[in-house]
């Protein structure tokens, strides 16, 4: 592989992939500087509670404590988050949450003294009423989780067009059902971790675990007080990400820690229990749908009322509501939609980003719904999907037209023609005794980028080291999802460089450019594009030097080689490091700024609406089927075959491409069935591996994926993003085939054995 | 803070180590035991291992019965002929017992002295007739697994003993076994429900002797003797099993817990016994 110039298109190993299995990659919670102290977090004891006193008198006694730090000890805001409600402290002052609230960071020598001191940290409380359900903390005189709003309402949100309630009276086929989706733990491998130490100069560094380097840079600086110019930070790649790595996780305590450290670095490793405690996670979420058909089956109106829990803070709440209804209506054209939506606070674990942000949730609900709509209208499930799916150049049920590729049908036309579609009947027939089978689909979309307000730019860096290697400085993090690897594929393309010849630097606030968060399926997509031009730029540079040495050869009788340029004619070779040599300092780095286009047919949206990312431009399509088997002894689903066709446009590496669809299914497969973040009164139920549920090897049938190759214009040789966009549609699928197996449907996930089992006694108790 | 890791090669050197460590932890073969120190669940000054003492490794077949050393691994199980041949329902709960991993570390005798009701050896080591060689400086006693569990984490092992030894029966031939596991997922996964059965089919077809026993859905493994004589003397039909699971349901004693609620473990614990009718297509010993 080092000796190919990676080719477009075709499958290659990433990068990556011999350092990470072979052990010798360091990820951020690799890092054991010399002298290092450990920190960790006294978390609340309370869901809500005023803070009356935090004695720290007797946890600074330990021996090996060397700090126990408060908020007094916050020289800045102390508060994280993005705009317009930075409400996170860094370390509780006033009041607490949540149970994962931090009241206080110690550092210690060894991890034994860590313990004994969070064990004496001595807490009054003032225990206050609590609230733990998002339609509750919207009732009048509901506890206010922060005591200086009006309400617990963070954001809400509505798209109206048409007059839904008179078009659904119209309807020949009407449904109406009320979903709930449970709340999901990212779990990636790698815990948040990081270390920080102060450098000579007072510049505060550390390496962490994070999917922002460049924001956390502004959120560290202003919560602790530093000019950002003050704080460096470095991101190597993730054990995953998923969104909860999506802005601050342990970046101000690591901070706040090695201010206080007596100049020695600071290291945080969370258990796996903290983690679980102070992360944020999927929104649970509440939708309720009406969505009703004309006589020919095609839609015509859609009400959607949606609830969010987004915890005690508004991480990324705001916009994760903004996607949901902005997907509430699907992969259709529907002429009248009133859709409705809340976020709002409680005093539960906080929720922020999780892949398919808000999307996932309001589209498991909308699919089901769609599927009952489609029996009751006595239509076969994917044949009323495609007479409703969008065309290009239609306008869709809650966006703007659809300008650009839409390839929504061609994945639902290839699950038509598919085996697993078209033998489906007599395989459900052939069901062993005590087993039912059922095969459902689903349609699904995701918006790429940040939509209309946020600048979605990147910032390519490439540079011809002296030695005639190629660096890419990578501004995006890679949390395992393989962009740091497609770079170089993009770059060893456009300069006919091999793997072996490049390097890539991970995110560095000190080297690399600003260029957005990794994250909402914009991270090929948006520094592909830069970092196609800036190769570009190098490539011409070389060439220009390279007729230069060659006393004015023609740019046509050159060409770029592994490691040289080629004069044809003479077959004469110049290596790319005498190139080097003859280029200036300046010359020998190209940048080049790049801002995904957004959508113009704004007019009329709510301004609020617009900055939390409403509407979007260009959108990845999915359908998935899914075949799946119930006992009807225990209520066990087993998934015994699963199809995704995917348009997210071209395919530069397929291997790659396919790791990222198995990845989204196997992730959404464990929202199905088995992932329930279990919180009671605040409390958390699920407080680790041992109780909440992922996915086994073995829980996971074989996974096909079709890529629907349909060119995107404004993509990097014509791609979408594709990491939310396969994780969306597998709910709704695998609940659409419980439901025509057990013959009812289930309204509540996951779908666990043990609900199953309950919907198949009901049908015996009606018998 | 001092620890001591303590690895005696003989069971002299183990009462020494006991004596020196009154309150030293056992560690077979730490799945359970780690687990609980990491939680502070567990006192963790001393560990005392057992992994070196060859007394307790091992499995010999003799006098109409199969001995397990207690330090046995789960894996050793697996790979050990006899127990292949005379212990198929042994064998089949601890197939389904968490991962390869702890297949590889934990052992027969942790399994059993953390007496978790949900531990995947014990109903078949119930419904097997095991009993447990418990030894102390001073002797030996032998008492029925049955007799041993107490409840939840709790046996009659007292302070100055060790379990030093499994006798399990070698069950009279002709019989077909099963152990069903209901987990939350497919594999590393906690029984919310488990059931095994030893059976003898007479020749007319009808359960000459049936042994069952649940797991999870009590304190200790649940037998039932009121299904089994029901059982006995009729074949294992549709509707016969169906009225015996209707008996189990009234007969165990689940709690609801963050894995599942009682209910369903009750159904289950009755509706599991249809399995046995895929028992009748399956080998017999």
């Amino acid at each position: 592989m080092e000796n190919q110039i990676p080719v477009i298109g075709r499958s290659q190993p990433r990068f990556d992939a011999k350092a990470k299995v072979s052990g010798t990659e360091r990820y951020a919670a690799d890092y054991y500087p010399p002298g290092m102290l450990w920190g960790a977090v006294k978390y609340s004891d309370h869901a809500h509670a005023r803070l009356k006193k935090v004695d720290t008198s007797g946890a600074k006694e330990v021996p090996g404590v060397v700090a126990v730090l408060t908020c007094e000890d916050v020289a800045g805001a102390n508060r994280v988050g993005i705009p317009p409600r930075p409400d996170q402290p860094v370390l509780a002052d006033e009041k607490v949450r949540h149970r994962g609230d931090p009241v206080a960071l110690v550092l210690a020598e060894s991890k034994e003294a860590l313990a004994a001191a969070l064990d004496l940290i001595s807490i009054d409380y003032e225990v206050l009423p609590a609230v733990f359900d998002s339609q509750e903390a919207l009732m009048p005189g509901a506890p206010l989780v922060h005591s200086e709003n009006e309400n617990n309402i963070l954001h809400k949100g509505k798209i109206l067009k048409g007059s839904a309630k008179e078009a659904l009276k119209e309807c020949a086929a009407v449904v109406e059902a009320t979903f709930r989706l449970p709340r999901q733990e990212h779990a990636y491998l790698e815990t948040e971790a990081g270390v920080a130490w102060v450098e000579e100069d007072g510049t505060l560094v550390m390496i962490v675990s994070t999917q922002t380097p460049h924001r956390d840079r502004m959120e560290v600086a202003h919560a602790l007080g530093l000019p950002p110019g003050r704080v460096r930070i470095m991101a190597p790649y993730l054990g995953g990400g998923f969104g909860g790595k999506d802005g601050i996780s342990v970046q101000c305590f690591l901070g706040l820690g090695a201010l206080h450290s007596g100049g020695r670095p600071v290291k945080i490793w969370n258990s796996r229990e903290d983690s679980f405690l102070s992360s944020t996670k999927r929104h649970p979420a509440t939708v309720t749908i009406k969505l009703g058909c004309g006589a020919d089956g095609a839609l015509q109106a859609l009400c959607c009322r949606l609830f969010l829990d987004t915890g005690a803070y508004a991480s990324l709440g705001g916009p994760v509501l903004t996607l949901a209804l902005e997907h509430a209506g699907g992969v259709y054209r529907i002429p009248h939609v009133d859709i409705e939506g809340y976020c709002v606070y409680t005093n539960n674990p906080v929720s922020g980003a999780f892949r398919g942000f808000g999307a996932t949730q309001a589209l498991a609900a909308l699919e089901q719904a769609v599927d009952m709509l489609a029996v009751k209208a006595g239509l076969d499930p994917l044949v009323f999907r495609l007479k409703n799916a969008l065309r290009r150049g239609e306008e869709s049920a809650c966006g703007p037209l659809r300008t650009y590729s839409t390839g929504i049908a061609s994945c639902l036309k290839t699950i038509m023609d598919h085996p697993l579609w078209l033998e489906v009947r007599s395989w459900e027939k052939d069901a062993p005794p005590f087993k039912r089978r059922g095969v459902g689909v689903a349609a699904v979309l995701q918006g790429v980028g940040y939509g209309p307000v946020v600048p979605d730019y990147a910032n390519a860096k490439i540079e011809l080291l002296e030695d005639g290697r190629i660096r890419v400085y990578s501004g995006v993090t890679d949390m395992g999802q393989g962009n740091a690897s497609t770079y170089l594929q993009i770059a060893g393309d456009i300069l006919s460089q091999r793997f072996g010849d490049m390097e890539a630097v991970q995110p560095d606030t000190a080297r690399t450019l600003p260029s957005g968060s990794s994250s909402a399926s914009r991270t090929t997509f948006t520094y592909g594009n830069a970092l196609i031009k800036a190769a570009g730029l190098l490539r011409e540079r070389i060439l220009q030097r390279a007729s230069l040495m060659l006393m004015g050869a023609a740019y046509t009788e050159l060409a770029l080689l592994p490691g040289r340029v080629r004069h044809i004619p003479s077959g004469r070779d110049l290596p790319l490091g005498l190139i080097a040599s003859m280029l200036d300092s300046s010359e020998k780095v190209c940048v080049y700024s790049y801002v995904a286009p957004v959508a113009r047919d704004i007019a009329g949206i709510d301004e609020n609406f617009r900055n939390m990312g409403y509407p979007h431009l260009i959108f990845s399509y999915g359908a998935h089927l899914a075949r799946i088997e119930i006992d009807e002894i225990t209520g066990e689903v087993t998934v015994k075959s699963y199809l995704a066709c995917t348009d997210a446009g071209r395919v530069l590496n397929p291997q790659a491409y396919e790791q990222q669809v198995h990845g989204g299914i196997v992730q959404s497969l464990g929202y199905t069935l088995f992932e329930d973040f279990q919180v009671q009164k605040g409390e958390i139920l699920t407080t680790g591996l041992a109780t909440y549920i992922l996915p086994t090897a073995v829980d996971v049938p074989d996974l096909l994926s079709i890529a629907v190759q349909e060119e995107e214009e404004n993509g990097p040789y014509g791609m979408k993003g594709l990491g939310e966009v396969c994780a969306n549609a597998t709910f709704p699928a695998v609940a659409n085939a419980a439901a025509r197996a057990a013959g009812r449907r289930i309204f509540e996930g996951p779908l666990t054995a043990e609900r199953i089992l309950e919907v198949l006694a009901e049908e015996h108790k009606g018998e | 803070m001092k620890k001591e890791f303590i690895l005696p090669k003989t069971l002299e050197e183990l009462w020494e180590a006991r004596a020196v460590h009154p309150r030293g932890a056992l560690l077979a073969g730490g799945t359970d035991l780690l687990v609980r120190i990491r939680a502070g669940r567990a006192d963790s000054q001393a560990l005392i291992s057992l992994d070196r003492i060859p007394d307790l490794r091992g499995i010999s077949t003799g006098d109409g019965e199969i001995f397990i050393g207690p330090a046995t691994t789960h894996q050793q199980l697996l790979d050990d002929y006899s127990v292949q041949k005379h212990l198929p329902l042994l064998r089949q709960s601890v197939e389904v017992l968490g991962s390869p991993q702890v297949r590889h570390m934990g052992t027969l005798g942790g399994n059993i002295c953390t007496a978790s009701p949900a531990g995947d050896t014990l109903p078949a080591l119930y419904v097997l007739g095991a009993r447990l060689d418990l030894r102390s400086p001073q002797g030996c006693r032998t008492v029925p697994i049955k007799e041993f569990i107490e409840g939840p984490g709790k046996t009659v092992l007292r302070k100055d003993e060790i379990l030093s030894g499994i006798r399990v029966p070698m069950p009279d031939p002709g019989f077909r076994a099963g152990y069903h596991k209901v987990g939350q997922r497919k594999a590393m996964a906690i029984a919310v429900v488990s059931m095994a059965c030893q059976v003898w089919i007479n020749d007319h077809g009808t359960v000459g002797r049936i042994r069952l026993g649940w797991g999870s859905v009590g304190p200790t493994v649940k037998t039932l003797p009121e299904v089994e004589k029901f059982l006995e003397g009729r074949p294992l039909s549709l509707e016969v099993l169906r009225e015996a699971g209707q008996m189990v349901s009234k007969g165990v004693t689940p709690i609801d817990d963050v894995r599942a609620g009682a209910a369903y473990r009750r159904l289950v614990a009755g509706r599991i016994l249809l399995r046995l009718l895929d028992l009748l297509r399956k080998e017999v010993f």
